[in-house]
């Protein structure tokens, strides 16, 4: 029974290697709850995406989760700027939310992943936060966006409001 | 042939003692005209060890966690000194050691890198300062020099010279090493005499893979046997200085691994450890106190478990790294053993030019550079960054450019507080030294606790040698050496205290030393930080050096410096703050801060060039001399000739994959890869194959504007076509390697796109007819000068950290 009528949680890390991303992507999947969601894309130093997602997450048509982009933050290096700026990556574009199909994933990611960086996207239920954020402990930056509906909708909603949240940086 | 006159340089030939008639009936032969200068009879060989960027309680000879057997050794055949002294920082105390004077004094009050416009600072060695190699080349002394220079500055390390800069014109009949202040030890680009040779061709060899520390022994062992099979009794100087324990930390896994797991417990349960050692050796006094954490380096207890794995692989990387350089140092005492010599030789072995380096920051980094290029990376990123290269386990390999966090220095530098940069205090000036001669030592395995300074090593080889400081060299008269020899001490443990008095100054931090007394005057400076607010409180117009905090200690009693008696003795304070103005303006110190001056807009003149061109045969160009193409808007242009069927290669590359660029062919398509630091790393690639025939290429870079580390779009051309785009939404700002080259037709050494590393060098199989780089000048004027005022600091960073 996928998107029920709760509040739906989107999770976003970012990462600078695979290694981490893969570390939280299976914490999540083994933190006890039940997402609706889960995939992990990362991008090696050759520029090769490699994509992994739970298989539920197709099954039940919530394509747009595993759709979107990633791009970097900014470094700003306090040496030589006024104000020295925290790092801030994983900020994630959204422009790609309405793909539904693995290869267009690539495709997405292809644009926004960097050489050598990593992301991930999780989506649960509203109730299981407390479950499932505390294994999300590698991302160098992340975001929770929540939403109320039901189905694809729900899901977007949530998505772009973490988004927004990295974006802004208060991720 | 009599004695000569020794003290103007170079000695003069005798004259001519036979006859010359007409023809050679009643003519009569001079052999003492082929002759060459000789020293005095009985003079040593002398071998100077000097170890990089390592503390009083790194090596196991005193006490420290590291194993250095032969250290030991010679030790135990020498002396001990415990109360030897160094500047803070890397190229004032080579300057120092090879000239006998005050670093500042001849010009070496920062590094080779940073040439200023101050006479302390010029980094350019007066005609009135001959140096200790010249000296002893001129009196007969077969010389050479192995491993790190840092003593010329960073514009003239090219083809061009002036080569008075460099190891030959010191006085070195022989030069292997590198230039600059730090190196890769897998890919290091080196020099040897008056020529960049850049990386050894071993490098491509994976089954025997070139390595620094392995090649300057077995170059200084067939430089020796060379020596010896010309000469059997001319004597040798031979300044071994290793590029370790300097970052980037590089050593084989097996030497690293023989630490694993012996810095679980962190950086306190290490200085603790070490203090109880150096204890049981008596290389410290029974009632020295070991001195507390400062609040900059974070607890052990404080770290999260998940990244301390992360930590104690970067100290057991620096600990086995350090093995190394103890092993290869031994291969060399090994070899003149073999040449039955070690009896007159005189080893000299100092462990740091200063004491550890902090400057990691708290984190330590995957790639030293990041620091210096002002990206702000947490430990949760720098592990991160590590295992995109490979993972702890490549931590000291050629993926990485690794340098420790600066906790783990402070606890090298045990029982002392702070190190390296820090000249107030003795973490970052007392290191050890062995003395090692058996002809002269008779006290086997003794310690001798004279007050030392690094500057006292020039007169004491010229003493031990019977020769005296020139006082004319090439006709210019010289400065008087500033050291005093401590001979008497290798043969007399109780001989007098040679040295009563010594100024120390390093980037603002200082100190006063006299008959006992320490006056410490460290500025608040975190070593480390060179961001905006961490340095205004220390610009002209703020900084009062009178009014800042001060410490006093009495060093006979009081070894490490645990007991501040400035409250106590303000009368103390007083007079040594006074000899240190007197010490510090006859000795070119002043004005104080001229290491920093470019971050307070003293900075040089704007270079004029805006084109540079390279023909296709030109590699190997030094870091510091690349066109400046930081922070600009810029294009490269190449002309190629590509054979029918196409081309691939490298049509011009700088540095690595850690920081560079490349612009090269594969499959037929021109690429344009970008490394910045290694953090980010961009790539655009021509949507159409490559033509053959008289081809022009171009990348235009396309700043967003006159910012530091701007980003912008990047197109790519073939014969003015565009052919593909992207962005760069980060360039580098200030410097893209501290070691690596740039290279025309190929990317020699560590490549920069990992995608053609097994093609690597993956040299151009067209021809590079000629590169050239424009670099497009911003609108404003203003702009120009701000930014270069940006990178200028950002080079001064770079400097202090080498």
């Amino acid at each position: 029974m996928p998107f029920d009528a709760e509040v739906t949680d989107v999770l976003i890390g970012g990462y600078m290697s695979s290694t981490a991303a893969h570390e939280d992507y299976e914490a999540v999947l083994n933190c006890g709850a039940r997402l609706w969601g889960a995939v992990v894309v990362s991008r090696d130093l050759d520029g090769t995406l490699t994509v992994e997602h739970t298989d539920h997450m197709v099954e039940e048509g919530a394509g747009g989760l595993a759709s979107v982009g990633f791009v970097v933050g900014l470094f700003a290096p306090p040496l030589l700027a006024a104000t020295a700026i925290g790092a801030a990556l994983g900020a994630v574009t959204g422009k790609a939310l309405h793909q539904r199909t693995g290869s267009k994933i690539e495709e997405a990611a292809a644009e926004t992943i960097p050489i050598g960086g990593a992301g991930l996207i999780v989506a649960y239920k509203h109730a299981d936060a407390a479950t499932v954020e505390p294994a999300v402990t590698r991302a160098v930056q992340k975001a929770v966006g929540e939403a109320e509906g039901h189905h694809v909708d729900a899901l977007r909603g949530a998505l772009a409001d973490a988004q927004k949240k990295l974006t802004e940086g208060s991720g | 042939m009599s004695e000569p006159d020794r003290s103007r340089l170079p000695i003069r030939r005798e004259t001519f003692a036979g006859v010359v008639g007409r023809t050679l009936d009643g003519s009569r032969p001079d052999w003492n005209l082929i002759e060459h200068p000789r020293p005095p009879d009985g003079a040593p060989n002398v071998l100077v060890v000097l170890i990089d960027d390592a503390g009083f309680g790194n090596p196991s000879t005193f006490g420290g966690p590291i194993r250095t057997p032969n250290y030991t050794r010679m030790a135990a055949t020498g002396l001990r000194y415990n109360r030897f002294h160094v500047t803070a920082l890397c190229s004032p105390t080579r300057a120092a050691l090879l000239t006998g004077r005050n670093n500042h004094a001849v010009g070496f009050g920062s590094v080779g890198e940073f040439a200023g416009g101050f006479p302390g600072y010029s980094a350019t060695l007066p005609r009135d300062c001959a140096p200790l190699p010249r000296i002893l080349r001129d009196n007969g002394y077969s010389t050479a020099a192995f491993g790190k220079w840092h003593l010329t500055p960073d514009g003239q390390q090219g083809p061009a010279g002036p080569f008075d800069r460099w190891p030959n014109g010191w006085g070195f009949d022989y030069f292997y090493g590198i230039l600059g202040g730090g190196s890769s030890q897998w890919d290091p680009c080196l020099a040897e005499n008056q020529k960049i040779i850049g990386t050894p061709e071993e490098f491509y060899d994976e089954e025997h893979p070139y390595y620094f520390p392995d090649a300057m022994a077995d170059r200084t062992i067939e430089w020796l046997h060379g020596v010896r099979a010309q000469d059997a009794h001319k004597p040798f100087f031979v300044y071994y200085s290793t590029g370790c324990s300097h970052a980037p930390h590089h050593v084989a896994k097996e030497w690293a691994d023989r630490y694993k797991g012996q810095f679980d417990e962190g950086w306190e349960r290490l200085r603790e450890q070490t203090f109880a050692r150096q204890k049981e050796l008596g290389v410290i006094p029974a009632d020295a106190e070991l001195t507390p954490r400062d609040e900059a380096f974070p607890a052990w207890s404080d770290v999260p478990d998940n990244v301390k794995p992360f930590y104690a692989r970067q100290m057991e990387v620096y600990a086995g790294y350090s093995e190394n350089a103890d092993h290869n140092v031994g291969r060399v005492i090994d070899a003149i053993d073999e040449l039955d010599e070690l009896d007159n030789t005189l080893i000299l072995w100092i462990w740091g030019d200063n004491g550890a380096s902090m400057e990691g920051s708290v984190t330590g980094s995957f790639n030293e550079l990041t620091m210096q290029n002002g990206i702000p990376l947490t430990d949760e990123m720098q592990l991160q960054l590590a295992e995109r290269y490979g993972g702890l386990d490549a931590w000291s390999t050629s993926l990485m450019a690794p340098h420790y966090g600066a906790a783990w220095a402070w606890a090298g530098n045990t029982p002392f507080k702070w190190g390296k940069q820090v000249g107030s205090h003795l973490g970052g000036t007392r290191n050890p030294l062995v003395a090692h001669w058996p002809a002269r030592i008779t006290d086997d395995g003794g310690l001798r606790t004279q007050f030392s300074h690094v500057i006292d090593v020039a007169p004491t080889i010229l003493e031990a040698a019977g020769i005296p400081a020139p006082d004319t060299v090439d006709g210019i008269e010289q400065e008087p050496l500033h050291g005093t020899s401590f001979v008497a001490s290798l043969s007399d443990g109780a001989a007098p205290e040679h040295r009563t008095q010594q100024y120390f100054e390093t980037i603002g931090n200082r100190a006063m030393y006299k008959d006992g007394w320490w006056l410490a005057m460290k500025t608040e400076r975190i070593p480390w930080l060179l961001t905006p607010e961490a340095l205004a409180p220390y610009a002209p117009s703020a900084w009062d050096p009178d009014s800042g905090p001060v410490e006093l200690y009495y060093l006979p009693d009081d070894f490490t410096q645990a007991k501040d008696l400035a409250a106590e003795h303000p009368e103390k304070v007083e007079e040594l703050k006074e000899l240190f103005w007197r010490e510090a303006e006859r000795y070119k110190v002043l004005p104080l801060l001229a290491t920093l001056s470019t971050f307070f807009g003293m900075v040089p003149p704007l270079g004029g060039e805006t084109s540079y061109e390279f023909r296709g045969d030109v590699q190997n160009v030094m870091p510091g001399m690349i066109p400046r193409i930081y922070n600009h808007s810029y294009t490269i242009t190449a002309d190629l000739v590509v054979p029918d069927g196409g081309a691939e290669g490298v049509i011009v590359a700088e540095a690595d994959h850690l920081g560079g660029f490349t612009l090269y062919v594969k499959d037929g398509r021109l690429t344009h890869t970008y490394s910045m630091m290694g953090v980010f790393v961009f790539k655009q690639v021509a949507d159409e194959d490559l033509p053959s025939g008289d081809v022009t290429v171009r990348m235009e870079f396309r700043a967003d504007g006159a910012k530091p580390a701007t980003g912008g779009d990047v197109a790519l051309f073939i014969d003015d076509r565009q052919v593909g785009k992207g962005r760069m939404d980060h360039t580098v700002p200030v410097r893209f390697s501290g070691y690596s080259g740039m290279d025309i037709g190929r990317d020699n050494g560590g490549v920069v796109d990992r995608s053609y590393e097994r093609e690597k060098p993956f040299a151009f199989t067209g021809t590079v007819r000629r590169v050239v780089f424009d670099i497009k000048p911003h609108l404003s004027g203003e702009d120009e000068q701000e930014l270069h005022t940006a990178e200028q600091h950002g080079q001064a960073a770079h400097g202090l950290s080498a």
